[in-house]
């Protein structure tokens, strides 16, 4: 067999292999578009005889869809910044140097990092209960979530610290920078687009966040859209076209990012979980 | 003070202060809760007692009780079900997958970097969507059965004991199965390819080249993986929240979810920190396997 013939053979495997992977993301889609009766055919149709696209109005006035993507927006950017803020010099920190010290931190980051949600809910809500921060609900799922997502962050962030030379930064130091400037200037400037990407994973994480959300957010008009899927989605529900189309609205932002920046996000994610 | 700000500008002091504010952070919003845990779990903690500290010491009770009750044991073989069936099923397709990728072609890095949408998504959703698909009467999985003429009858993966778990359990793997599989091809790619051409003067086949040069190679990553595995799932909630709700009658619960359903539904947050409590024992352990398998990377 040729080349070529076998690098299309190649292809058309990996095609069908991915379509049937994707199949469900494509059965969000197609489910979303159907009418209520066309939606239980039997057998179900693969294609929309007719596109229902009013489905997509009706579920975000209905479900108020606006407010719940307005909270999770709020919270993933809350969340982003906080950890940006504290992990990109944590990161540096433990990238510059190789000591006992970096070490037992970088230990306690990744035993950090484990910690299941769902089991660090109960002790974070009787503490923040306690000290009156769940009057602040989002804020305090924000600090939650920090906590979470942050060992994440510093492990990613500091592989690309890694492979920023270190020589750049002490010919600035011999230029008369402080240590400060030769750090914003220099050191930052540099590992930009690494620490762009990592934050990037943890917005999308965030944005999706639920245990935290689900359990510290009372007052419906301050849950994120996670939490309102969930509310959305009784137990003897039928209307799966309408639950469909507001998975729909709430993914696709997500997915559109993901598909733009896949190959640096890909590569960021394979650098930091191992190597 | 000065010389601290002057070392804070321009020495060590900054090197402390970049590490140390976000060390305290971490210690206040993790560490302190996780000592909390433990005190907790030997107090009877409810509605009432929820604003104070000083609150009821029950000793070892909540452990006692906890163990007595009947759906203890099913909750933890669940759990156990739940971490062994996703972990073989996602390795065993992800590896699978990555081997075929790892053939190259045109192409091939772009699709199989597109698999990794099934792990970006919110987790709500993916239990959503596979909700819809795994319905009973209507389910397309389960009309995809029909026609392939595996089932007669339509199996009702959410309300019938039986299957309730592996719903879970399938969604799951779906859903970790790419992530495995782009870790997997990483540690594939940095097998050198002398090895191959060395095994194939010596007329080794295929199969014998896989049992005698990429297992062996991919030795820690594949332990690094699994370890992943197992805290990925341990940490797995969405899904249940989205398809099975742990039901019918606990059928598909399992321990992290039960933790927090004690806690924020039976309002017995001092039985749920327990629960809390012995699952974090094992997460810790699963995590220091993972750290020992990628100690080349930490120490660099």
């Amino acid at each position: 067999m040729s080349e070529t013939a076998r690098n299309r053979l190649m292809l058309m495997i990996a095609l069908i292999m991915a379509a049937i992977y994707l199949f469900p993301l494509y059965w969000m889609y197609v489910t979303s578009l159907k009418s209520g009766s066309e939606m239980f055919a039997n057998p179900p149709s693969f294609l929309p005889s007719s596109a229902q696209w009013q489905t997509f109005a009706f579920v975000w006035e209905s479900r108020n869809l606006g407010r719940y993507l307005w909270n999770s927006t709020v919270i993933a950017f809350g969340s982003v910044a906080l950890i940006a803020v504290l992990g990109t010099g944590c990161a540096y920190v433990l990238a510059r140097y190789r000591n006992v010290w970096v070490d037992l931190g970088l230990f306690l980051i990744l035993m950090l990092q484990v910690l299941p949600a769902s089991l660090m809910v109960t002790p974070i809500f009787v503490g923040f209960t306690q000290v009156g921060l769940l009057d602040y609900p989002r804020l305090a799922v924000i600090l939650a979530i920090a906590a979470k997502s942050m060992p994440f962050f510093v492990v990613l962030v500091r592989a690309t610290f890694m492979a920023v030379p270190m020589e750049l930064e002490e010919a600035a130091l011999v230029d008369g920078n402080s240590r400060v400037g030769a750090f914003f200037n220099i050191v930052l400037p540099l590992a930009r687009n690494g620490i762009l990407v990592s934050a990037i994973l943890i917005f999308m994480q965030a944005f999706g966040e639920f245990v935290y959300s689900k359990s510290m957010i009372q007052d419906v008009s301050l849950q994120p859209a996670s939490v309102g899927l969930n509310s959305f989605m009784g137990p003897n529900t039928s209307e799966w076209n309408n639950i469909m189309a507001y998975a729909t609205m709430y993914v696709t932002p997500i997915l559109a990012i993901f598909v733009l920046l896949q190959r640096r996000i890909v590569s960021g994610l394979t650098s930091g979980a191992l190597k | 003070m000065r010389r601290i700000i002057a070392s804070v500008r321009d020495g060590r002091g900054f090197d402390f202060v970049l590490v140390g504010v976000p060390f305290a952070f971490l210690f206040a919003l993790a560490g302190l809760p996780l000592i909390y845990n433990i005190l907790m779990s030997f107090q009877e903690v409810d509605m009432f007692s929820l604003g104070s500290f000083i609150r009821p010491f029950v000793g070892i009770d909540n452990y006692v009780a906890l163990f007595r009750q009947p759906e203890t044991w099913p909750i933890l073989t669940n759990t156990l079900i739940f971490v062994v069936g996703s972990i073989a099923g996602q390795f065993v397709i992800g590896f699978g997958l990555a081997l075929f990728f790892w053939t190259s072609f045109p192409g091939a890095s772009w699709l199989r970097g597109l698999f990794l949408v099934s792990w970006v998504m919110p987790g709500l959703v993916v239990g959503a969507i596979w909700n819809w698909i795994l319905s009973g009467d209507f389910g397309v999985l389960n009309f995809f059965l029909r026609e392939s003429g595996l089932i007669t009858a339509n199996i009702f993966w959410r309300s019938d004991p039986n299957f309730s778990l592996w719903a879970v359990v399938i969604a799951n793997i779906w859903l970790g199965t790419s992530f495995n599989m782009i870790l997997l091809s990483v540690g594939l790619s940095a097998i050198p390819g002398d090895l191959y051409e060395a095994a194939d003067m010596d007329g080794a086949n295929a199969w014998q080249r896989f049992w005698t040069i990429t297992l062996p190679m991919m030795r820690s990553t594949i332990g690094a993986i699994i370890a992943l595995g197992l805290i990925f799932t341990l940490q797995q909630f969405d899904l249940f929240a989205a398809i099975t709700d742990g039901g019918p009658n606990n059928s598909s619960n399992v321990a992290q979810y039960w933790a927090w359903d004690l806690s924020f539904r039976q309002y017995d947050f001092g039985r749920g920190a327990t629960i809390s409590v012995i699952m974090t024992v094992f997460v810790m352990f699963a995590a220091a396997v993972y750290v020992r398998s990628t100690r080349h990377e930490v120490r660099g």
